[in-house]
């Protein structure tokens, strides 16, 4: 038996910690870890960026709160190319396919609350929409 | 049993040159990377590359990791590569990768995480490493 949790939200700045705490049209769902649920078993996330801006960065997902049982997880997801010397109406582009990672095997606690955030770094692209999924399992 | 998440994140800014990954983000000095106690496996690497293609140039990038955590000697693993005809505009999205290793490690001890590009330099890329322990 598995159960799932999905959030969003937007990333705009590099180098900040930012919590997802949305899921499109649900602004608040539960992050508390489903009963009898002991591990993250899957991990998936995706990122795409408008490219307003020039430069590089990496994506990661940090995942903490009284729910680790094992301290903050740190796990990097995707990357973002940008090169603005184009006009808008020129430019390509960017879709963002997603970061599937199984048998993730993360120690939860069960009925306690997990924070989900993501974080980018290098240079700024622009703004940037991530949604992160978690399957937990026994 | 459980795994347990390390990473960090860097630049390259030139080419064949060591780039060693020392930051987190918004944690601008994390401190070494330590194999976590009780590790007895670096089960895998999952890698994620950004190019800013400012050069049109092609190159390709690997990572070594190194360190008294790696009691075999290091080890290099190519993660992706890049290239574009000219520099004058580019956007686009990359997924993460994740590579099968099973290297063995010393718990307590250092794994440094370096960068490299190869072949023609490529502008400035960001790379982020995440070495995933097995307990």
């Amino acid at each position: 038996m598995a159960r799932t949790i999905t959030v969003e939200g937007d990333l705009n700045a590099v180098d900040t910690r930012t919590l997802l705490t949305a899921q499109g049209s649900v602004t608040a769902p539960s992050l508390v870890i489903p009963a009898g649920m002991t591990k993250i078993k899957k991990i998936i996330a995706t990122a795409a960026a408008d490219g307003l801006a020039a430069g590089e960065s990496v994506h990661f997902l940090r995942l903490g709160g009284n729910a680790v049982k094992n301290g903050e997880q740190v796990i990097v997801f995707g990357g973002e190319d940008s090169q603005t010397v184009q006009t808008g109406s020129d430019a390509a582009p960017s879709l963002g396919s997603y970061f599937m990672l199984g048998d993730v095997d993360i120690d939860v606690t069960p009925s306690d609350t997990l924070t989900i955030a993501v974080e980018s770094a290098g240079v700024d692209v622009g703004d940037m929409t991530v949604a992160v999924t978690l399957v937990y399992g026994k | 049993m459980a795994k347990l998440y390390r990473s960090r994140e860097g630049q390259i800014t030139a080419v064949d040159t060591k780039s060693q990954l020392t930051t987190l983000g918004s944690e601008t000095a994390p401190g070494p990377l330590l194999v976590p106690q009780g590790a007895k496996l670096l089960k895998a690497v999952i890698t994620a590359l950004a190019c800013d293609q400012s050069v049109a140039a092609d190159g390709s990038f690997f990572i070594r990791l190194e360190g008294p955590g790696l009691p075999e000697g290091p080890e290099t693993l190519a993660i992706g590569s890049s290239g574009v005809a000219v520099a004058t505009g580019g956007h686009g999205s990359r997924s993460a990768n994740r590579i099968e290793v099973d290297v063995p490690v010393v718990p307590a001890n250092e794994i440094l995480i370096f960068a490299e590009n190869a072949g023609e330099d490529t502008g400035t890329e960001t790379v982020g490493v995440t070495l995933e322990f097995i307990t």
